[in-house]
This record gives C-alpha cells, structure tokens and sequence, in this order.
C-alpha cells in the first residue's frame, strides 16, 4: 500500500484505478497482477486480502474490480463468487455483512451490492441469457431499507448501524451503496427503483471508481491526450 | 502483560494517572485529552526537522503514543528506522505490539509491523555472522520456533479479544507460510491445539476458516511429499553419485511419510468435530459453510494423490517403488470404502438433524446442506 507498507488486494485496486484513469495502464506494470488477485479467491467463492485468507467483502470488491479493469475476470469462478456474494444480504436487516456470520454493517452496502453490477457485466459479456434487464442480483429495496431506516444519524452523517456513530466512511459508502441499489444499467436499459419519495433518489455512481460516470468519462477523455509515459528515464 | 484505558473523566486526587497493578498497566482517561496531543505533536515537530529529539526521547515517545493507539503508522516507522540503525532491539518491538494489541486486538498497523519485524528477524538469522543482540542464545531452528509458537500465542489471545479477528488469523496464516513452511509437524500442531478454541467459539468463521487452510496445506503437502519421494527413488536409480546430495531432500520426505499423515482420518474427525457441533449448537451459519468444504475435502482428496501416484508409479523399478507405494495402496484401499460411507452418513446427520431441531435457522441451514449434497454428490 505503500513503501515497506503491507501488501494486499486493496493496492493492486488503487494502481488499477488511478493507472487506468490516467492513461499509464501499461501490461507490463500489471504483468502478473490479474494471476496473483484470481489466487486470492478461495473456497468460499469471495476473496481474500492476500491468497489463503478468508473471504471479505471489502477486499472482494477491490479484487473483482481490479480484474474489470484489466479485463480479466474470467479468471475468476465467477458462479462461486456470485453464490457468496448473494449469500451475504442479511434475511432479516435487507444490508449486507462483510464475511459470512458476521453482522450487517452499513459500508458493505458499496462493497457487497456493489459487485453485483460487475458480475452483471461479466456474465452478460458471456452472453448468460438467464440474466435481467432491470434488475441486479440482490434485494435492491431491502438493501435501500436497511441504509434509509437504521443508517442515518438524525444530526446528518451515515453509519455502520444504530447505535454506531456517524464518521465520514460510512457516510461515503452508505450513500454509494444507495446508488448502486436504485439505479440497473446506463443509457438506454436504465431502470430507476427508488424507495419512498422521488426525492430520495441519488445520482447514478460509476460501479468501477464509484465517482460519477461523467467524472469517469472527463478523466479518461482528459488524459488521452497525452501519451503513456515509457519506463525509461526521460 | 496487559494495558487499558481506567474510566475516570476528572483528575480527583493529586497523584500520578499511571496505574499499574500486578504487571497491568492502566491510564486514568483523564490525561490523554492532554498526554495525546502532546506526545503526538513532538514527534511530528521532529519529523519536520522542527526539533530534534534523541534515540532515548523518541523511544519513549512512540513508545507512549503506540500504546495509546496503535494505529499510528508514522510512530511504527520511526521505529522501524531505529532498528535498522541497530539503535533498537526488534523483540522490543513484539513486546510493545504483544501489549497495544491487549487492548486493540484488530489494529491492523500493529499486525504490519510485526511483519516487518519479523521478516528482519529471519534475515538475521540467515546471516549468523552479524547482529547478535537479542539474540536468544539458541541455535537459528529453536530460535524460530520459540517466535514461531510465541505468534500463535499472540494470535489466539487477540483472536479471543475479538469476534472473527480478520487481522489476527491473517497473521497467524501468514507466520505459518513464512517463519513454519507449512511443515506438516506445524500443520498437525494448529489442528489439535485450535480444536478446543473453535468448540468455544462456534460462530468464528476465521477460526474456521484457519481450519479449512490447515487441511488444504496438508493435502497439498501430502501430494508434494509424496511426489518427492518418488522422484528421489527415480533419481537415486539413475545416478547413484547424486544419492548424497539427494539424501537431505530425501530424508525430509521421508520425515513427513513417517509422520504418517492419515489425512483420511484427519478430514474424518473434522467432519465428526463439525456434526457434534452442529448438534450442541444449532443455527450457526460457519458450521455449515465448514461441513460443506470438509465433505468436498474428502471427496476430493484421495482421488487427487491416487491420480499423482499413478502418474509417477509408472515405470519405476520394482524394488525401489515398494515402500512409496505400499503406503499409497493402502490409502487407496480405504479411500473407495470412504467414499461410499461418506455421503450416506452425511445424508443421515442431516435428516436427523431436520426431523430432530426446534431452531428456525438451523431448520433453513440443514435444508440448504441437504439440496448441497443432492447437487454435489449427484445421488
């Protein structure tokens, strides 16, 4: 994560993102990267934060994303993980838990929910007919229950659960995760589900960066003009 | 051996916060509204060369600042530089960690830096000539497993701090792959001395999961072990010169085949430890998920080291293929009879256990397992 820091899914997500955002996504600076994520999933079908440990939503979401980005998630079972991620919404709150008999926490509703429209678009580039056109493969109005019910702080702010306090993290992903449950797809197969009054419906979030799909377009638009750097000093 | 926070939000009498009481240390919470800032403050003076502080001072400081939180990864760093000028004693360091996590049994920056330091211990005892100072006196094998065993301490108590201690069975697994190398001794150790932690703590899916990664390490040991041998026996018919150099992998290979590793029994009593648990305590997800990988462990595992052993079995001379091979038909002697025993005996723990429960959860769980073992099985 950082010089003489630890090493772990997250960081190969960071890299993933900013280099790809700004146009530095070379094959060689990610050779072997996609082999190393696809080894950290393991039996229980999600992902670990290095491999041979246990399956984490957080660190999921990173691995998964990474691979979208690099265009390889067919290394991954996805069946395996779609059957673990979906066994992550709780039956009773409507949000998701982080690892499996864990408790709900507010923030997963970004990292759990949110793989959902990755795995959409995995399955469906490999032409998966049973596959919706409205929906995502999760209970998107529970999930905009659990976050509008019991994650709001009544002074303003987001949180893990009640009881928990509000901190900005929560709050970011808490509000992520609401996006990701009321809006399916983009530009034509859009399809808005909003609990409660219109006015509750956030703007659509990028399900890669989760910054806004305009954002997404301006910085790649952006740093196109210039070329990718070499590796050689200049 | 202990550290925590005394709730008391007034300084009432005129005496020093610091209270230590047989070998715990506690700090009245009053004085870390002030003790903090400071100590916090100095040192980032000190990190932008504002004012200088001695090797003493800044022991101390991060000393102070680690305990009252650990998640300071400036303080950790200042002192990973201490101890690569060789001003400080790296097992200073696994103490502070040992005693930040009493109280903060997650923090993640402590789990790090315990890494890193001991990743510095293993490249000192590579270099026998250099650094002996903390050295425990004990030749370099000792010396790691005492670390080696000293971690899984620390890791089972911060695991007991915590419900499903993600950061501290990570490191656990990561001490095993590193410092232990996944010997089938240490495999074998873990199983028997977490046995117990898991029946306590039924709902720990890493405890579980630490399980599970035991049991695949040892399937994958055994495999490799195995295909050792062979090749030794291979090699040791062709080039009776190589035999010495060969000898000391050999006798490794040879160690763990004495070792006598029953995986089919080992993957037996997993799944007799899960149904028992499963019956005392029921509705818990973990237990499930872990009866559905031990059943898919077994099923899987004597047909993958009878595929390896055919491969290699061929074309080996008679007399040398004797004893490698004596052994694996045995095991796969016992492995058709496992197999077929295996699922009926499943298909009855779950229908015992759905005509016998009372608990919702469970109810759903068996019935789960139950349309599991159809699909798996295919019978």
């Amino acid at each position: 994560m950082h010089v003489g820091g630890e090493v772990d899914v997250r960081s190969a997500y960071c890299a993933a993102s900013v280099a790809s955002l700004t146009n530095i996504l070379t094959p060689s600076l990610f050779a072997g990267t996609a082999e190393w994520i696809a080894r950290c999933q393991n039996w229980e079908g999600g992902i670990g934060g290095v491999p041979g440990m246990e399956a984490h939503g957080g660190y999921t979401f990173c691995g998964v994303a990474a691979l979208v980005i690099l265009k390889q998630e067919h290394l991954l079972n996805l069946r395996s993980l779609l059957h673990w991620v979906t066994g992550r919404q709780m039956r009773f709150e409507g949000g998701f838990q982080g690892r499996c008999n864990k408790l709900v926490d507010g923030c997963y509703s970004f990292w759990q929910a949110g793989l959902l429209p990755l795995l959409h678009r995995a399955l469906h580039a490999r032409g998966d007919p049973a596959l919706s056109m409205a929906h995502w493969m999760f209970d998107q109005l529970a999930l905009q229950e659990y976050i509008l019910l019991c994650c709001q702080c009544p002074a303003g702010g987001l949180l893990d659960k009640p009881g928990k306090s509000r901190d900005f993290y929560h709050t970011c992903y808490c509000l992520s995760g609401l996006a990701i449950a009321q809006h399916f797809g983009s530009g034509d197969l859009h399809n808005e589900v909003v609990l409660g009054i219109p006015e509750n419906c956030l703007q659509a979030t990028h399900p890669v960066y989760n910054i806004a799909p305009e954002k997404v377009a301006r910085a790649v638009m952006h740093f196109l003009q210039y070329p990718v750097p070499s590796l050689e000093p200049a | 051996d202990e550290i925590g926070l005394i709730p008391c939000p007034e300084a009432r009498y005129n005496r020093s916060p610091i209270v230590l009481v047989e070998n715990k240390l506690g700090v009245e919470s009053w004085c870390v509204k002030f003790l903090l800032p400071y100590v916090h403050n100095k040192l980032l003076l000190f990190r932008q060369r504002k004012q200088w502080l001695n090797k003493d001072e800044l022991i101390d400081i991060t000393c102070t600042l680690l305990l009252l939180n650990p998640d300071f990864t400036t303080a950790w760093n200042v002192r990973k530089e201490l101890i690569l000028s060789g001003t400080l004693n790296p097992l200073k360091d696994l103490h502070l960690g040992k005693l930040a996590l009493t109280k903060f049994p997650k923090s993640p920056e402590t789990w790090i830096h315990r890494r890193w330091v001991l990743q510095q211990l293993i490249q000192e005892n590579s270099l026998p000539n250099l650094a002996t100072k903390g050295n425990l006196g004990a030749a370099p094998v000792e010396r790691i497993h005492r670390l080696v065993q000293e971690e899984m301490k620390v890791c089972s108590e911060a695991a007991g701090r915590y419900p499903s201690n993600y950061n501290a069975w990570s490191h656990r697994i990561w001490v095993l792959q590193h410092l232990a190398k996944l010997t089938v001794k240490i495999l074998l150790d873990e199983l028997s001395s977490t046995k117990y932690w898991v029946s306590m703590h039924v709902s720990d899916h890493s405890g579980f999961h630490y399980r599970q990664f035991l049991l695949n390490s040892l399937i994958r040991r055994t495999v490799t072990d195995n295909n050792i041998v062979v090749q030794n026996q291979m090699v040791n018919e062709q080039n009776p010169s190589l035999q010495k150099e060969e000898e000391s992998a050999g006798t490794e290979a040879a160690c763990a085949e004495e070792q006598n590793v029953d995986l089919p029994r080992c993957l037996d009593e997993e799944m007799e430890l899960c149904s028992e648990l499963i019956d005392n305590y029921p509705g818990h997800e973990t237990l499930w998920c872990h009866s559905d990988e031990n059943l898919s462990n077994s099923h899987h595992s004597p047909a993958a080291s009878h595929m390896a052993q055919a491969m290699d079995v061929d074309g080996l001379n008679e007399s040398s293929s004797k004893q490698g091979y004596t052994q694996e038909t045995k095991r796969l002697k016992r492995a058709p009879v496992q197999d077929s025993l295996g699922p009926e005996m499943e298909y009855q723990f779950v229908d015992k256990v759905l005509s016998t429960c009372r608990d919702v959860d469970q109810a759903r769980f068996a019935t789960a397992y139950r349309k599991w073992l159809v699909t798996f099985l295919g019978q």
